[in-house]
């Protein structure tokens, strides 16, 4: 049992344990499939073994839990998907995942007193949620809003070389609003720019 | 990263992992069923992650880039 954590067309090897089953023209970075232990040090494990890969190479990360029987089956999966897989590989090459969530004091559900209160809280939320995340997108390949409780949740593709100056804009809204907090995490493998390829 | 970092920076990769990432069909061995039990331990995973940081004071920016950009 193998697990796929990755699809790539860069032929470089990679280290151990990680091993690349080849087709098509593409390659699965593959490790042995574990026992499926959800504890944080384990993902965590799998994240960095993903993110040494991603400082070598562009990739597109496969879905958690993509788990075949041998290495037949990942060829197989690559030789039926490869253009598809291609097209995505190339939607996400030079680039990778920036993260931000915001917090807002203010409670998240607006305490309101009538409805036109609640209404125009609520419109006011989705300015201030606008206004961060609109200069982002721009300095973005591409971007998308995802859910959450908080005032904004998004993930961003970025080119890498583009990383630094998306960090100064990110410092630069918070340093102008210090009433929200935002956090901002990565560079991420672009798993959020990798799941519309689909089956 | 710092342990306090890969606190805040849990609930991204959680969020990643559980809606990420490519679908390939081929001969996925995992059955759907535990697939779901997954996602549900990563979503209660991510839920207490985010209450505990809502909880406390609120981290900033400077305290939660989680990793040197590339």
């Amino acid at each position: 049992m193998i697990e796929l954590l990755a699809i790539t067309d860069d032929a470089t090897p990679p280290a151990p344990p990680v091993r690349a089953v080849a087709a098509a023209g593409l390659s699965a970075l593959c490790t042995p499939a574990d026992t499926r232990e959800l504890t944080r040090e384990a993902l965590w494990r799998r994240e960095e073994l993903l993110e040494e890969l991603m400082a070598g190479r562009d990739l597109l990360p496969v879905r958690f839990g993509t788990v075949v029987a041998d290495e037949r089956a990942a060829e197989r999966a690559l030789a039926e998907r490869r253009d598809e897989l291609a097209a995505g590989l190339d939607r996400v090459r030079g680039a990778v995942e920036l993260a931000l969530r915001v917090h807002s004091e203010e409670p998240d559900g607006p305490q309101a007193s009538s409805g036109r209160d609640y209404l125009s809280a609520r419109s006011r939320r989705a300015e201030a949620a606008r206004e961060l995340h609109e200069p982002l997108a721009a300095i973005a390949r591409e971007s998308t809003v995802l859910r959450g409780e908080e005032l904004l949740r998004a993930a961003y593709l970025v080119d890498r070389a583009a990383v630094d100056e998306f960090v100064a804009a990110v410092r630069r809204l918070q340093d102008e609003r210090p009433r929200l907090a935002l956090l901002c995490t990565g560079p991420w493998p672009p798993y959020s720019f990798a799941r519309e390829v689909s089956p | 990263m710092t342990a306090a970092g890969r606190d805040v920076a849990l609930v991204d990769l959680v969020d990643r992992l559980i809606g990420g990432g490519v679908v390939i069909a081929g001969d996925i061995t995992l059955a759907v069923a535990d697939v779901d039990l997954v996602y549900v331990s990563l979503r209660a995973l991510v839920t207490s992650v985010a209450t505990a940081e809502q909880e406390q004071i609120l981290p900033r920016m400077g305290d939660a880039l989680a990793r040197d950009p590339l």
